[in-house]
């Protein structure tokens, strides 16, 4: 008995000192972000790190984390699988960060999951996606179909009085998931699909599928493309053949409609975030980011704001947690709630995260009008298991 | 059936666009130019800078095609040049070009999508359906196109050599034709019109440094059924643009975007000189 | 008949104990394979996870360079048979979770489906009179198919997404580099003694020059077909490793991108040196891992402008530079260069008879009637009939484009001529193929002398009798038995000495002789010999002529001759058949040609 209580003391002064040490030496605490600086994703790459950029020198400014500064470690993940593996190893194993935050395709993301699961690292994804990828060690602060469909849909059959839906998607998960939960909706809630249309995801020639869509002459045609060309060359497409049904799509983001001119003009976007959100948080997000970049400013979009939120939920979560320690701080994430330029956060549902939805329109000058907003719609069964 | 008519001919149009400038460097210099798709994302870039200046947009296709003009100039006094003799090293070296005029288009408007004002908006009236009016404006630009280099290849003293280099340069050299000229005029001028073909699908597509690349495969598979001639350019931009809108309309998408490629490699199989009749 | 060595070797001592090649590989392979044995505990876990994937990267650059750089094949299609095993694995183990049954029988459908798809690439690609260009296409084609296939599979192969999340073989990074580096090192070696073989030079000499292998009576197109074959297996078996070690598969590993980047690999390290590829890779896959972080789009255009650069410049790659070097610096502290060349001994073949199906030793040799050819609408022979017995020397003389060499192309390939028909020792040709047509007993000496040039001498030779002595695999026999006749034409023209030089640095004389040797060398019938003389000295020219009377008559051959030297045409031919404007003018003796007013005539109206 003595013995061991002696263990004990031995153990828990090893321990005190272990801890005191990390503390003295002030380690900062190395957040890795793998990022697509190239490829696809390299279009909206220029915001994603303004965000972030922002959140981790506002938490810096107000004293950091456990009283240790977050360090920014980036990484290309060239918006591709190949691409994402080397970007995670090198994190993981090399820069040896505490946490990884990153908002990706799709196939990054499962490519960097296998580096997540065998290096025991939190991961905080926050692009929009297809929904239900699970890993014990994931949140996701992103929206999900769920969240999104019948927000569109319940607007163009209520509000708009549609009947007749065309779905025009790219061949890809994030596709194919959002469009066929799309038809599933509409159906159920007595709409008619005409049609549900896929084109390759590196294609350029929509031809055929806009000729069908003036065949069927539907209300509103749906769009779930893929960003940066596909959307701008549909669009362009679409507008060549003068068709003039409702236009709504789950994927284009405010600075390419800007590109798009006069072309993008009525289209209905569907999102988590858009810069005309009329709240406190955003406007003082919009302040700060033209204080930090002055004309460099690019426009914040759909990925840019949930990385800005992730950060500030990590950082919320460590807090909480009292330690970079991943059990504990995975276990954090899913309780801490951060309210940011989207709202509310927190990443309690399955580990994804309820969220405030918008329904927002362009408009002739290129800017978005918020018409509808939905606070706190739940993503739904995501991850039952976790 | 009208649109879908007309779909067939403005696709066949396009390509026929498309295609046109790799056909005449096939043609003279028997090598394939890969940057071809580079050359196009140019001449897509200058049709952005001309909105960017404030230009009428129609004034961004003379532009493209001094901007492709000067750099295929100088890709063939620096590279192609070298690489007469090795036709397959041709083809990797011109791929690595567009490689270099990507990143280089990537650094100076970095990798986003850009905008050009169209020429022209709107649909038009054509048997009581509504047609996009810039599609249909397309044919007659493919037409003009055709007519022009088939009166500049039988007109001009230029073309006349050019034909001759076509035939049997060996000869031709013989004969005293300049072929090194005729060679570089030739790739001057197909950059160019790659370059111009860039700007005249902004309308329908994005501008980004990845533009041209898309176009890259189905203008190859089209010269390569072709051989050097421009006619048969335009049958086989008929019917394998035609199958292309056919497939994609009645089987869909994902088998209309291989249709051009899957097609192409058969005929060549069955019928090595494809659609030119020799 | 005995076979006797005709050539002393020089059993040379050495001054100091030589290891032969296979010695040396042998001790290399070991180093590395310690090497690849160590590293690992040297190395941090990154850098250990970046080369695995390196090394796998390697090995199917070793298959691009033995396509490319060796058989001259240009491919961007081997990504596509590297998805085919990556996609067998995920499928298999995301549908059928894991187990080792199902891990073998993972890499089992993936080389099979990869090997299938191979088939039907080489079906097109590799055909009879399909260029090297038709072949790449379709190599460009099968990744662009592949990829949308991909796609079209929807959430069954994840569509752009890829497949995730499915178990693996268990093993630790450690490990994997162990498997892998210890494969990388095999295959490479394997493929080292290959390419060094008597039947790796045969890749080359397609690569240098197919139609002379055709014509040498070998089926280039099933030796292609063979090669691409078993590259797209090995391609198969990385992508089974890949997906195993990665767990994770994506449509891009099929793309034409990603097979482009493989050519650039390879391009930037050394086509055709093997040790090139697999470094080149290794070490631009690393660093890209270590550098696109910080500068992606400057390093893309950095390997877009030394890529470039290297193709026009540097042909053969940035390794033969570096090896270059270190030879230059050998020579400077004056170490002696380890031997290059096993020297080659010539024997005499027996006779075999393997040659001919059905030897018709009576009747005439050539038959020949009523040919036509026509090149649309331009006729540019008609009515050819004529007849050749075995033992003569039969000329065909005519002014320029009196359709000589045509005939003698419509003699060797039966797909050739528009009409009429042929038949060789009784055979009729119909429509085979050169390299069928030699089994007639054919053999075709070209105008310019058509040799193999970056090959040596003795190389060349033992490529002719490939045909009939079947070339080792795996190393250098040293050894090429040559038929009487041929061994005859190399020791008159001296040829026995210059067996180690590369055929390029011959004399024009040597040359022609050389080919004549080659074509002896298939044991023909029937030989058709283009310009024999063009470009030979006086005495050449009469070496030539006495080998060739002496043969027809030792030998039996049909000799069919086009010659524009008519004092040569008189010295040795039995007949003469004049051509003129794709038609026999006249069909006689010597001296009926000679002083016929006819042929005169002929000659003075072409300006000759």
């Amino acid at each position: 008995m003595k013995m061991s209580m002696q263990k004990i003391s031995v153990l828990l002064a090893v321990t005190a000192l272990w801890a005191g040490s990390a503390v003295a030496e002030d380690k900062p605490i190395v957040l890795g972000f793998p990022l697509g600086l190239s490829g696809a994703n390299s279009i909206t790459a220029p915001a994603v790190v303004q965000a972030m950029e922002l959140a981790v020198s506002e938490i810096n400014d107000a004293g950091g984390v456990l009283s240790r500064k977050l360090v920014i470690e980036l990484a290309d993940s060239a918006s591709s699988a190949a691409g994402a593996q080397k970007a995670y190893d090198s994190l993981v194993y090399q820069k040896e960060v505490d946490a990884i935050i990153s908002s990706e395709p799709s196939a990054a993301r499962n490519a960097g999951l296998p580096i997540i699961t065998r290096g025991k690292i939190p991961y905080i994804y926050t692009s929009f996606y297809e929904g239900r990828s699970c890993n014990k060690y994931q949140h996701i602060d992103g929206w999900v179909p769920q969240q999104v469909v019948s927000l569109m849909v319940d607007y163009f059959m209520k509000d708009q009085g549609a009947k007749t839906f065309f779905l025009v998607g790219n061949d890809y998960a994030f596709g194919r998931g959002l469009l066929g939960d799309t038809n599933k909706y509409v159906t159920e809630k007595g709409g008619t699909i005409l049609g549900e249309e896929y084109n390759p995801i590196d294609a350029s020639d929509w031809t055929a599928i806009v000729s069908k869509i003036r065949q069927a002459n539907p209300d509103v045609i749906i769009t779930s493309t893929a960003a940066g060309a596909p959307n701008v060359t549909f669009t362009k497409q679409l507008r060549a053949a003068g068709l003039t049904a409702k236009y709504g799509s789950y994927a284009l983001d405010e600075g390419t409609a800007k590109t798009l001119g006069p072309d993008a003009e009525g289209i209905y976007l569907g999102g988590s975030y858009y810069t005309s959100i009329n709240s406190e948080k955003n406007a003082g997000f919009l302040k700060a980011l033209n204080d930090k970049f002055g004309t460099e400013t690019k426009t914040p979009n759909e990925l840019s704001v949930p990385q800005y939120d992730a950060i500030h939920l990590y950082a919320l979560a460590a807090a909480k947690a009292g330690t970079t320690d991943t059990d504990a701080v995975v276990k954090a994430l899913s309780e801490v709630t951060f309210d940011g330029p989207r709202g509310l956060v927190q990443m309690s549902k399955q580990r994804h995260a309820p969220l405030t939805m918008y329904l927002a329109q362009v408009n002739a000058q290129g800017d978005t009008t918020i018409i509808k907003s939905h606070p706190n719609v739940d993503p739904g069964e995501q991850c039952p298991n976790l | 059936m009208v649109p879908v008519l007309l779909d067939l001919i403005t696709t066949a149009a396009i390509l026929y666009i498309v295609s046109s400038g790799l056909l005449l460097v096939f043609g003279v210099m028997k090598l394939i130019n890969f940057a071809h798709g580079g050359l196009m994302t140019l001449g897509g870039y200058a049709a952005v800078m001309a909105t960017a200046m404030g230009l009428s947009p129609w004034i961004g296709i003379p532009l493209a095609a001094i901007f492709g003009g000067i750099v295929g100039l100088s890709m063939e006094r620096v590279v192609v040049r070298s690489l007469y003799n090795r036709p397959l090293d041709a083809i990797l070296a011109t791929w690595g070009l567009s490689i270099i005029i990507g990143q280089i288009i990537t650094l100076v408007f970095d990798r986003g999508v850009h905008f050009a004002e169209p020429p022209i908006r709107g649909v038009i009236s054509i048997l009581g359906e509504p047609y996009s009016t810039y599609r249909l404006i397309l044919i007659a630009f493919a037409l003009l196109l055709g007519v022009g280099l088939t009166l500049a290849l039988r007109g001009t003293s230029l073309g006349l050599s050019t034909r001759a280099v076509i035939m049997n340069e060996d000869l031709a050299r013989g004969l005293g034709i300049n072929s090194g000229l005729v060679r570089s005029v030739t790739f001057t001028l197909g950059s160019g019109l790659a370059a111009v073909a860039g700007a005249l699908i902004t309308p329908l597509s994005s501008v980004d440094p990845n533009m041209g690349i898309a176009w890259l495969i189905s203008a190859f598979m089209l010269v390569l059924v072709s051989g050097s001639s421009l006619y048969s350019l335009a049958v086989a931009s008929i019917v394998l643009g035609g199958a292309q809108v056919v497939v994609s309309n009645y089987f869909g998408s994902v088998l209309g975007g291989m249709t051009i490629a899957a097609l192409a490699a058969v005929i060549l199989r069955i019928r090595p000189q494809g659609f030119s009749y020799e | 008949m005995s076979e006797a060595n005709v050539k002393e070797v020089a059993s040379t001592s050495l001054p100091r104990p030589h290891f032969g090649p296979l010695t040396r590989m042998v001790i290399v392979a070991s180093i590395v394979l310690i090497g690849v044995g160590v590293a690992p505990l040297f190395m941090d876990a990154y850098s250990v996870n970046v080369l695995v994937r390196s090394m796998i990267y390697a090995t199917i650059a070793l298959t691009v360079d033995i396509l490319w750089g060796y058989l001259g094949v240009l491919t961007f299609g081997q990504s596509a048979f590297f998805a085919a095993g990556a996609y067998a694995t995920a499928l298999v183990f995301t549908y059928g979770g894991f187990s080792a049954e199902y891990a073998f029988a993972a890499l089992l459908i993936g080389i099979a489906v990869a090997v299938a798809l191979a088939g039907l690439v080489a079906f097109l690609a590799f055909w009879h009179g399909a260029s090297a260009l038709y072949a790449s296409v379709i190599t460009l084609v099968l990744p662009i198919i592949v990829t949308q296939l991909l796609f079209s599979g929807g959430t069954y192969t994840g569509s752009s997404s890829g497949l995730t999340g499915f178990e693996t073989i268990p093993l630790s990074s450690e490990a994997w580099f162990w498997a892998v580096g210890v494969w990388l090192v095999l295959l490479t070696a394997a493929a080292w003694m290959y390419t060094r073989s008597d039947a790796g030079r045969l890749l080359i000499a397609i690569r240098e020059n197919e139609q002379r292998c055709k014509y040498l009576g070998l089926n280039t197109s099933n030796i292609k077909a063979a090669i691409f074959l078993i590259c797209a297996a090995i391609g198969a078996i990385a992508g089974w490793m890949y997906a195993n070690y990665t767990m994770v598969v994506a449509p891009e590993i099929a793309g034409f991108t990603f097979g482009t980047e493989l050519l650039i690999w390879v391009a930037l390290g050394g086509r055709g040196t093997l040790f090139g590829p697999v470094i080149g890779t290794i070490i631009i896959d690393y660093a890209s891992a270590q550098l696109q972080g910080d500068f992606p789009f400057v390093w893309k255009l950095v390997i877009g402008i030394v890529f470039v650069s290297v193709i026009v410049a540097l042909p053969r790659g940035i390794l033969p530079l570096v090896s270059n070097a270190a030879d230059w610096f050998r020579d400077r502290i004056g170490i002696a260069q380890p031997q290059q060349h096993s020297q080659l001994q010539l024997r005499q073949a027996s006779r075999s008879g393997r040659n001919i199906i059905g030897v018709e030793s009576r009747g005439p040799a050539l038959v020949v009637s009523g040919v036509e050819k026509r090149f649309g609408s331009l006729e540019v022979l008609s009515g050819i009939d004529f007849e050749a017995t075995y033992g003569e020397i039969v000329s065909l003389v005519g002014p320029n484009g009196a359709g000589k060499t045509t005939l003698m192309t419509c003699i060797a390939d039966g797909s050739k001529r528009s009409g009429g028909t042929i038949s060789i020792g009784g055979h009729d040709i119909a429509h085979r193929t050169p390299e069928e047509c030699v089994r007639l007993g054919v053999g075709r000496k070209f105008q310019m002398a058509n040799v193999f040039d970056s090959l040596t001498v003795g190389e060349c030779l033992q490529i002719a009798r490939a045909r009939l002595d079947p070339l080792s695999k795996w190393q250098k026999s040293g050894v090429c038995s040559l038929p009487p006749s041929a061994m005859r034409v190399v020791r008159a023209t001296g040829l026995h000495s210059d067996l180690n030089l590369p055929a390029q640095v011959l004399s024009h004389g040597k040359k022609q002789a050389l080919e004549l040797a080659m074509v002896l060398a298939l044991e023909p019938k029937v030989i058709l010999l283009d310009e024999p003389t063009a470009g030979l000295t006086k005495a050449e020219r009469t070496l030539i002529g006495t080998i060739l009377t002496e043969l027809a008559k030792t030998e039996q051959l049909c000799i069919l001759l086009v010659e524009h030297d008519l004092e040569f045409v008189r010295e040795i031919s039995s007949r003469v058949i004049v051509l003129h404007q794709g038609r026999i003018v006249l069909n006689g003796s010597v001296d009926e040609v000679v002083n016929s007013e006819l042929v005169k005539s002929v000659y003075a109206g072409s300006g000759h």
